[in-house]
């Protein structure tokens, strides 16, 4: 049957016509949006929101603290970031929010839905700044184009100078060192670690040190017992996840370890927990992270020792069997030192 | 004889229902975490804030939030009927492991341009489920006899595979990556532009109106193959058309707002419950009240607890579980097949 | 007068090598009651299915109107021809009179909303079955004659010329055996219609059947008026069953005989004694 009802096509045509019209109301929108991007007020902005939490640190680092009027609900360092107005969660702000606080500036990073975001509120005028910050070539840049939209071109480039000076400090200093070989776990049950294509790589690598883990398909590959014995890790850092307490999370670790007493690294006590907030921040603190990742590789080179995990190590080969199948009980001696930021 | 659906009445309670979702729509307009004065607004544009977050935040989430609860809500309706099935849903046939797979795809390529309509990921998404649909039509067609359950089995099928890879896909992503992807498809509504807003509005309405026009073909198909060919309903027909307007909108809905469960599925049977099976009514009557549910969940979303806003999918499947159970209780006299 | 039904060697089989019907030729006049008859697998339901257009036919060829049945489209042949069958009730729920209306939908415009004519229509033909007065109730809950007499009357509202029917009294009472029977011999008669019925009841047949068509298992067939077809020889020959045949005023009828019939010899002395005698075949 092909009787064709007139007002089938009616209703085609007209949702074809509402489509273009759609399609040619989107294109000229976009057109404004651009214009209205290149021609950013170069005046310096009196009210800043952040919607990460290393884009806060930097607005300190960079003295503009005063000037921010909300932030993230995850922008916690320094302290007075943990006071200012909350305008939703890192994964989704809170529109609504932002816009009443009559910001100046809103800075965002690039993922998707901040980017939702971004667009928004420059559909509606706000000026945006949306900046990538994956890699640490990345962040310089973005500490850069914050000092540009804030008119803060000399305390930015002050900061990058701090940054590349005390990176390249570190690199003076282990420089004359052999490269030691670390297993970075970023989770114990099931066992995963860090690859090579990653950021922590980059950060193991800067501290002087050398993934234990080969190149891999997986950015966060799991792995077994089997390549646990032998790739040889001589250190093993485990990152804090979640929200529970570094002593807490040192104790986990003592825990678990305490079972594999045969690994190099647990029988040299070269177990440590870091606070993954500091370190995997790709931050104006990024420096201080390396540097505490480089301290616990090579402890003598560096002042501040950090506080290893000490799960226990029975001398006899017929305790730790023992020990490992279960039957006797493991002793944990708590070290309960916290990590200092 | 009792009464007889003609279209005069059908209109009336078509326009009592639209009433109700504009007040609702209203109604929930009026809240958020920010508090707005009406009289505040109708200023008009330029430095007012109040008219920023009416007009560009929470009118553009309200419509869109209707929109597609309508689309989700018909898709239901049609799926139910041409599968026979009461707890087929929008994403039985594919649609959400296809999405879901477009949306892994765009974010590990990188792709950051975007097309007319929306974000890479959207129109990936929407390629994703059509795509999708089509395979499981296509593998359909040939196992075996009964059309519907063959449909049912190749849904299955495809469903697991897609996920498979899914998971591949997963595991290679970073963790940035991997939380986009799962946020995305978990199911939001954002604020979308407004142009975005009624191109996806002529497409879902002229979808729905091309199942209002099967719908009376719809009630006899639900007796099964044979009697609706001895009644004269071209089946092969009729099925190709519901399957393709609901992929059609569902892939829609989804591309706008990723997968939002339990509206497709309950919504349906609500109506039902309330109004009767004959889809004529079944169908605009769904689509109202899916908007007006969506409306609602939405706001409770991103009023209830303040600055932290709640994925819109979970207050929907909180939300419906006990709205249904409530409507069973008191109506289920009249469903025979939950004695 | 050419016949409103006419099939010319026909020929069908579900595969290939097992063929259910083989070269049937008969034609049925317009406003005929005829009756199918023939024991299990003779093809009685798959001749309704050819004859209604759910299946097509190896060889041969269909004439419905003097038109070949693949010349009409699924709507246009729901008008010429309303079927009755086993059929199973839906998932969701519909009352009886939404089932009964769904008749007319071979009449319907592009909604699908009835008019009033329509609703008449099926007014009338709940009445004709008896079952206006649980019209709305949901179709689920009643008995299966119920709902046989619901989806008969659903076949009347379809107003078609040629009603096809497959075993339409399978799950009624005697009252509705009758009743249905009645019903459809005064649509022949008052309105005209052409009754094709595929019927066990091969007394209920004769009783009413203008020609019976008796389909045999090995393809054969026979067909004539009632009288002639019906003979003890040609029920023994293709049903394989013995009867006993009776008659009371004009009509006659037909009883079978199975090995513990009262006037089988295989049976005890004392069965003897109290069985009446008939007359054997």
């Amino acid at each position: 049957m092909t009787v064709k009802k007139p007002w089938i096509l009616l209703i085609f045509a007209i949702t074809c016509l509402f489509c273009g019209f759609g399609l040619y109301w989107r294109a000229a929108s976009q057109k404004t949006l651009r214009l209205a991007r290149t021609s950013m007020a170069t005046s310096s902005p009196k009210r800043i929101i952040s919607l990460a939490p290393n884009i806060t640190e930097i607005l300190f680092e960079l003295g503009l603290g005063e000037k921010i009027v909300a932030v993230s609900s995850d922008s916690d360092y320094p302290a007075e970031a943990a006071e200012k107005k909350k305008v939703g969660t890192f994964w989704q702000p809170n529109t609504e929010a932002v816009i009443a606080a009559k910001p100046d500036l809103v800075i965002t990073l690039w993922f998707e839905q901040q980017k939702a975001v971004a667009d928004s509120l420059r559909r509606l005028g706000y000026q945006v700044l949306l900046l990538r910050i994956e890699k640490i070539q990345e962040l310089l840049t973005a500490i850069e184009k914050i000092g540009e939209a804030t008119g803060c071109h000399q305390g930015a480039d002050e900061l990058v100078g701090k940054i590349t000076g005390r990176m390249n400090n570190l690199r003076l200093k282990l420089d004359a060192t052999d490269k030691i070989k670390v297993l970075w776990v970023v989770q114990s049950e099931p066992l995963r670690v860090a690859g090579r294509n990653t950021f922590v790589n980059e950060l193991i690598e800067l501290a002087g040190g050398e993934n234990a883990v080969g190149p891999t398909i997986q950015q966060y590959p799991l792995i077994g017992t089997e390549q646990l014995i032998s790739c040889e890790a001589e250190v093993i850092i485990q990152s804090a996840m979640g929200t529970s307490s570094i002593t807490e999370q040192q104790r986990a670790a003592e825990a678990f370890w305490s079972k594999r007493p045969n690994l190099a690294a647990v029988k040299n006590n070269r177990i440590y927990v870091v606070d993954s907030d500091m370190v995997l921040r790709l931050g104006p603190r990024l420096p201080q992270g390396v540097e505490m990742i480089a301290s616990c590789l090579y402890p003598d080179i560096f002042k501040q020792k950090p506080a290893a995990v000490h799960p226990v190590t029975p001398k006899g080969v017929l305790w730790r069997n023992l020990q490992f199948f279960g039957i006797l009980p493991v002793h944990r001696i708590s070290n309960g030192v916290q990590l200092t930021r | 004889m009792a009464e007889l659906l003609t279209s005069k009445k059908l209109a009336i309670k078509v326009v009592l229902c639209l009433a109700v979702l504009a007040v609702v729509m209203g109604f929930c307009a009026l809240k958020g975490t920010e508090k707005i004065s009406l009289t505040k607004v109708f200023a008009g544009p330029g430095e007012n804030t109040d008219y920023d977050i009416f007009v560009g935040v929470r009118l553009p989430r309200i419509i869109l939030a209707a929109l597609v609860g309508a689309a989700l809500a018909c898709s239901g309706v049609a799926l139910q009927a041409i599968l026979r099935n009461p707890l087929a849903d929008p994403y039985i046939l594919g649609i959400s492991s296809g999405a879901g797979l477009g949306v892994i795809i765009a974010i590990l390529s990188g792709i950051s341009w975007s097309f007319w309509g929306g974000s890479p990921m959207a129109v990936f998404a929407f390629a994703g489920s059509l795509a999708t649909v089509w395979l499981v039509w296509y593998v359909g067609r040939f196992a075996g006899k009964s059309q519907v359950t063959s449909l049912l089995l190749a849904g299955v099928v495809v469903n697991a595979f897609f996920s498979a890879v899914i998971m591949f896909l997963t595991s290679v992503a970073n963790s940035q990556q991997l939380r986009a992807t799962i946020y995305w498809l978990m199911g939001n509504i954002t604020e979308k532009d407004w142009s975005v807003l009624l191109i996806s509005a002529a497409c879902i309405l002229a979808g729905i109106t091309g199942l209002f026009t099967i719908c009376h073909r719809l009630n006899v198909l639900s007796f099964g193959e044979e009697q609706a060919k001895k009644l004269g309903v071209n089946t092969e027909r009729t099925r190709v058309l519901a399957f393709g307007f609901a992929a059609f909108i569902t892939a829609i809905a989804v591309s706008l707002s990723g997968l939002i469960g339990f509206v497709g599925l309950i919504i349906p049977h609500a109506v039902r419950l309330v109004f009767g099976p004959d889809h004529r009514q079944l169908l605009p009557l769904s689509a109202i009240t899916g908007s007006t549910f969506l409306v609602i969940a939405d706001t409770l979303a991103r009023t209830v607890f303040g600055q932290e806003q709640l994925p819109v999918g979970v207050i929907t499947a909180i939300a419906g579980g006990p709205f249904f159970l409530v409507l069973l209780a008191r109506y289920s006299r009249k469903v025979s097949w939950l004695k | 007068m050419s016949g409103i039904i006419k099939v010319e060697n026909l020929s069908f089989g579900y595969t290939p090598q097992n063929t259910i019907l083989k070269n049937l030729s008969f034609e049925v006049v317009p406003g005929a009651f005829v009756g199918i008859a023939g024991p299990n697998g003779a093809g009685k339901t798959t001749l309704l299915n050819l004859l209604c257009g759910l299946l097509s036919s190896d060889a041969g060829s269909i004439r419905i109107a003097a038109a070949d049945i693949d010349s009409y489209s699924v709507k246009e042949l729901a008008r010429k021809a309303a079927v009755v069958a086993s059929e199973f009730v839906p998932v969701f729920d519909f009352t009886v009179e939404e089932t009964v209306m769904m008749g007319r939908t071979p009449y319907l415009g592009t909604f699908g909303f009835e008019s009033e004519a329509d609703r008449q229509i099926a007014v009338e033909a709940l009445n004709a079955t008896d079952t206006g007065h649980f019209a709305s109730r949901p179709l689920g809950s009643l008995s299966s004659g119920e709902r046989q007499r619901v989806f008969i009357a659903r076949a009347l509202a379809q107003n078609a010329d040629i009603l096809l029917l497959d075993e339409p009294t399978s799950f009624l009472d005697l009252k509705h055996q009758v009743g249905i029977y009645d019903l459809l011999k005064a649509t022949q008669v008052e309105k005209g219609k052409t009754i094709v019925t595929v019927t066990h009841d091969i007394n209920l047949a004769a009783q009413y059947c203008d020609k019976i068509l008796l389909l045999g298992a090995d393809g054969t067939y026979e067909y004539g008026c009632a009288g002639d077809i019906f003979s003890p020889e040609q029920i023994k020959k293709v049903f394989g069953v013995r009867v006993f045949v009776g008659k009371v005023g004009r009509e006659k009828f037909f009883i079978p005989l199975g090995k513990f019939s009262k006037d089988s010899r295989q049976i005890s002395e004392k069965a003897n004694n109290d069985g009446p005698a008939g007359t054997l075949p």
